[in-house]
């Protein structure tokens, strides 16, 4: 394991959530970077303890590589034709940011399931007076990640 | 982490919980949290805030209550 091969493993798992808004597999990671499996498990258990990743209890499974997530949520992002799954609020304004491009979030009211859908450029939202709500402090959002 | 029609339904949603309401956080304010947290996330040397930063950001965008501070959010 090394610094170098974490920052390729992450790059490698960023770069396929962003082009196919799927969760890479272990032959993916290894047909970006060349490494092989053992070694892109340790990345990713290292990319995990910088808070960069939240691995199933397998170790390899990605559940989520903030802001996009590995499982179908109701937080939907659109851009450029794809169709994102992000882990949270946030991560769906989350997932506009970090693709640096136009994209259109749909989700929810947390209260009545109305539908919420909002235009997002590249400068952010257009106006609502839609709200976000955090309900675990700061401190404790790693504690239970999918909880939060 | 959910969106929220109203303060009104937020108010509701933790009413039903019986937990506390916490900061109330506007779409322009997300948006600044999700590109300080989010817009490099592709690039090989980004890496997420550290605590200390953390707090500075929030505070920076009007979120200063200690409901936002990691305290002893240590890591990597």
């Amino acid at each position: 394991m090394s610094a170098e091969e974490d920052v390729r493993v992450k790059v490698a798992v960023y770069r396929h959530f962003a082009d196919t808004a799927r969760r890479p597999e272990i032959a993916d990671i290894a047909a970006r970077t060349g490494l092989d499996h053992g070694r892109i498990r340790a990345a990713l258990a290292s990319l995990r303890a910088q808070r960069l990743l939240l691995l199933e209890p397998d170790g390899e499974t990605i559940r989520m590589a903030p802001p996009f997530s590995g499982v179908p949520t109701v937080h939907q992002v659109e851009v450029n034709g794809i169709a994102y799954s992000a882990n949270c609020a946030w991560d769906a304004l989350g997932v506009v940011a970090s693709l640096q491009q136009a994209g259109r979030v749909r989700s929810e009211c947390g209260q009545t399931g109305e539908p919420f859908e909002i235009a997002v450029g590249r400068d952010g939202p257009e106006p609502t007076s839609w709200l976000f709500h955090c309900l675990v402090p700061a401190a404790q959002w790693w504690s239970d990640l999918v909880f939060t | 982490m959910l969106f929220f029609r109203s303060e009104e339904r937020v108010r509701a949603w933790c009413a039903a919980r019986n937990v506390t309401p916490r900061p109330l956080v506007t779409m322009p304010q997300l948006w600044k949290m999700s590109v300080t947290w989010y817009s490099t996330r592709l690039e090989g040397e980004s890496r997420r805030p550290q605590p200390g930063e953390i707090r500075g950001i929030f505070a920076s965008i009007g979120l200063d209550d200690p409901f936002w501070d990691p305290l002893s959010d240590t890591f990597g």
